[in-house]
């Protein structure tokens, strides 16, 4: 059942007391409830693209022993939204010598590529805008009508840096669909389809129902994913678009005003939709732990409203942790060499996400699904995670140790200070 | 996500030995940096800010941070200067301006002005290290904002007083650095550690009238923050 | 449902966004302005595919289309020398050869409009069946052998680009080792 098709027949149902199979304007109550469910999900990119810039900053500062903004409202809370109104009240400038069509028409093409892609994602057990049939597939597709408004507004800026910027993005976004193509068709082998409320419908809420954990090749398909997924948001290390110490900004070099703060939104935004798609590929989506979906489907009343919200929540955490993810690698590798980028691309990403595609396919051949092998992988999988997370915190706290006695003798206080304190 | 470069090879030559070792080499470099990188960062998400959050939420207040050697605004004891004009003659910019005569009733030296521009000064420090007395010295005060140009000149006579003839070994103690300052522009003031700057405070506050020399054997610049102890008084009375 | 009369806007919607495009990309004076209306003659085109509820075949046209030829072409168009001037980047070659094939081409469309003129079959299902898992089935029994053929005419294709490419970079490499100052 599709969220959006129940809203609209019970619209139709308790407002105009018709059968919704036979009356002749059905339609225009589609068109309603699709336009509110549009500017819903439009009024999450903002809710989310807005304070996520915000929250970077704050853990930017924090990672380079700093505190960054918090003067604007409690904690800097508001810093975002003077920055939006800063930059909504600024001046829309068009350089005299700029492609003007192509120029003005650019922001929209990046922001409809990034926005198209939010229809498919599924918030929750029903929280859906339309769960099409080729799901991955479409978000492959129109993340595309990035690239062309990429190089769009590199060409129609009419500026050296902008058209660097823009040419890089585009071949950058070109090469790496590939690997995250490739990743993604793991995925899709697996769940055997490509829609995207079947894919998370394939795994389940516990850990090792995930598709992370169902075996080695669909572990490095996520990692693989991961990486391309950053490459083609042009999100640090592979941020040479805008690589400030070459071409200054890149594409948006020229932009002002509110055009500008359409290029930014549509980074931020696409930050999620990558974190949302590793997520529904990988992590099991919005499944709860010990819930069917089915048990969720069945539920009547409050309850049925419960589950969607628990899911949602769910499926939001696990994409939150994903954007931290990708915040702190932005805050902690530096920026790779055009050839470097090649490199990583075509001589390794390429061929081993080719070879986890292969594999997984030789492990659906070979092993039998809940067989005793499976889950001995699974096992075997899980515990790998585990000893991953295990060692990562071992080395925190190592890094950590290896600092406070100087700290503590040098300024007579104490390292510690946990995120939570803001100072 | 590849630390180490490959070296260039070029298309039409046989790749060397060990290319394969290299590939995946490079695969484990790559992934096992990123997590070292990765678990640094992530271990200064639990660590001190090093920020001072001036002006505000600090311990104390910023100028005692500071160390004892920082070149802040010139600061005159006139308890202590013989008038030697040594300051005035070293300092390149010629901020400082000293005038004196002889008093015709007494027969006593008087000084009658001792004015630094610290719009000019460049915090050089020449004259502090000429200055025999300890009376000429750098301050840990730094927030020197006036409201208005002529402001910027600090007039440490505020009326004539008679030259100290007294041995330095004999003079009175120097008084607290920046004890002086603080009385002649409310930014110096301390303000209390935990009290938020606004600039409504900022504008509440008296602008004291400095350049005017009146009458009165106080100076007219009113204490905006501070409070000064009786000892730190400034310019005893001089008996005609 | 009754959505004939949204299909039939829907469709007009879609058919003039690609013929604008189209009709830019012949009337253009500037190359790239071509190049970039070519992206409303092919969204609006996956519009009309997905209007027959064919989605694969939609998604697929954006993917290819506007994701791989479309930049393709943007790339080619922007490398080119002097590519703002129309007349030496855009010109009007073969007026008389240009007409007679656009004459043959009308003359097929016509042919073909005319032979698949009758009973029209409306889409009437809310939620048509997937198009994917027919193809895909299609295309690994009964058609896998041209499915196999155009692979390997890609791999040749691939490689005979690397060949001419490779060429060229032996060639560019050495004339750039010659031709740099020296330090």
């Amino acid at each position: 059942m599709n969220i959006m098709h129940y809203l609209a027949d019970l619209l139709v149902r308790s407002l105009f007391k018709a059968d919704p199979a036979t009356w002749p304007y059905t339609w225009i109550a589609y068109a309603v409830v699709i336009g509110v469910g549009a500017l819903l999900a439009f009024a999450f990119v903002a809710i989310f693209a807005g304070p996520v810039t915000w929250i970077e900053r704050r853990i930017a500062g924090r990672i380079q022993s700093r505190i960054g903004p918090n003067r604007n409202g409690p904690q800097g809370c508001l810093q975002w939204l003077a920055d939006g109104i800063k930059c909504w009240l600024k001046e829309d400038l068009v350089p005299a010598t700029a492609d003007k069509p192509l120029y003005l028409a650019a922001p929209y093409l990046v922001f409809t590529g990034m926005f198209g892609a939010f229809v498919v994602l599924p918030f929750g057990a029903h929280v859906i805008a339309a769960d099409l049939n080729v799901g991955l597939l479409y978000i492959l597709a129109v993340t595309s009508l990035v690239v062309v408004g990429l190089l769009m507004a590199g060409w129609g800026s009419n500026s050296k840096w902008a058209l660097f910027g823009g040419v890089r993005s585009a071949a950058q976004l070109v090469s790496y669909e590939v690997p995250s193509a490739f990743s993604l068709m793991a995925v899709v082998l697996m769940a055997g389809t490509l829609s995207t409320q079947g894919i998370v419908g394939a795994q389940g809420g516990w850990p090792w129902q995930w598709f992370v954990f169902r075996n080695p090749f669909l572990f490095a398909a996520f990692i693989m994913y991961f990486i391309s997924a950053i490459a083609e948001g042009n999100r640090t290390p592979f941020d040479l678009p805008e690589a400030e110490s070459e071409i200054i900004a890149g594409y948006n070099i020229e932009y002002s005003g509110m055009r500008f703060l359409f290029f930014l939104f549509a980074e931020w935004a696409n930050m999620w939709i990558m974190a949302a798609v590793a997520t529904l590929a990988f992590l099991g989506g919005w499944q709860i732990p010990g819930i069917s979906p089915e048990r969720i489907a069945e539920a009547k009343g409050w309850t049925f409203v419960g589950w969607q919200a628990l899911s949602f929540a769910i499926f939001v955490f696990k994409g939150t942790c994903l954007v931290f993810t990708i915040i702190q690698i932005r805050w902690t590798l530096p920026r790779l060499r055009v050839d470097q980028l090649m490199i990583t691309c075509w001589k390794y990403l390429v061929p081993l996400s080719m070879g986890s595609a292969t594999g997984v396919l030789l492990l659906m051949a070979l092993v039998r699904e809940g067989g005793i092998v499976d889950w001995v992988m699974r096992g075997a999988m899980l515990l790998v995670g585990l000893l991953v997370a295990g060692a990562y915190i071992r080395k925190v706290r190592a890094t950590f140790m290896a600092d406070r006695d100087n700290y503590k003798k040098m300024e007579g206080r104490d390292l510690w200070y946990p995120p939570y304190r803001l100072p | 996500m590849v630390p180490t470069v490959p070296p260039a090879v070029s298309p039409h030559r046989r790749p060397p030995r060990g290319t394969v070792r290299a590939y995946f080499r490079n695969i484990r470099l790559a992934l096992s940096t990123a997590f070292d990188g990765m678990s640094v960062t992530m271990s200064y998400m639990f660590r001190r800010p090093l920020t001072i959050q001036y002006p505000d939420k600090i311990d104390k207040p910023v100028q005692e941070m500071l160390p004892e050697s920082y070149r802040g605004v010139l600061e005159v004891d006139m308890d202590r200067c013989t008038v030697c004009l040594q300051c005035q003659k070293i300092c390149p910019l010629g901020c400082i301006n000293i005038e004196s005569c002889k008093n015709p009733e007494t027969g006593n030296r008087e000084v009658t002005k001792f004015d630094i521009d610290i719009g000019l000064c460049m915090y050089c420090g020449l004259c502090a290290e000429t200055c025999n007395f300890d009376a000429l010295d750098h301050t840990r005060e730094f927030e020197a904002t006036v409201t208005t140009p002529d402001q910027m000149i600090l007039h440490f006579v505020e009326k004539p007083r008679e030259v100290t003839k007294l041995k330095a070994a004999e003079m009175p103690v120097r008084k607290h650095k920046g004890s002086i300052l603080q009385k002649m522009i409310p930014a110096f003031g301390r303000r209390h550690p935990q009290e938020v700057w606004t600039p409504t405070a900022y504008a509440a506050a008296p602008v004291p009238a400095l350049k005017a020399p009146t009458a009165t054997p106080k100076p007219a610049a009113p204490v905006a923050s501070a409070a000064p102890s009786a000892a730190d008084s400034p310019t005893p009375e001089q008996a005609p | 449902m009754n959505g004939s009369i949204v299909q039939v806007v829907l469709f007009y919607l879609l058919a003039a966004l690609a013929l604008t495009g189209a009709c830019l990309v012949a009337f253009s004076r500037s190359i790239v302005h071509s190049a970039f209306a070519l992206l409303g003659t092919f969204v609006g085109v996956a519009g009309l595919y997905a209007l027959l509820a064919a989605d694969l075949v939609a998604i697929v046209q954006v993917m290819v289309y506007v994701g791989g030829v479309l930049i393709l072409i943007l790339f080619a168009v922007m490398l080119t020398a002097r590519v703002d001037e129309g007349k030496e980047s855009n010109p009007t070659v073969g007026k008389i050869p240009g007409l007679l094939a656009m004459l043959a081409m009308a003359g097929l469309l016509v042919v073909t409009a005319v032979k698949a003129f009758g009973p029209r079959t409306v889409i009437s299902e809310a939620n048509p069946p997937s198009t994917v898992s027919p193809i895909g089935n299609l295309l690994l029994s009964k058609y896998v052998l041209p499915f196999e053929a155009i692979s390997v005419l890609l791999l040749a294709v691939l490689l005979g680009a690397v060949t001419i490419a490779s060429g060229r970079m032996r060639k560019g490499a050495g004339g750039k080792q010659e031709g740099e100052a020296p330090r």
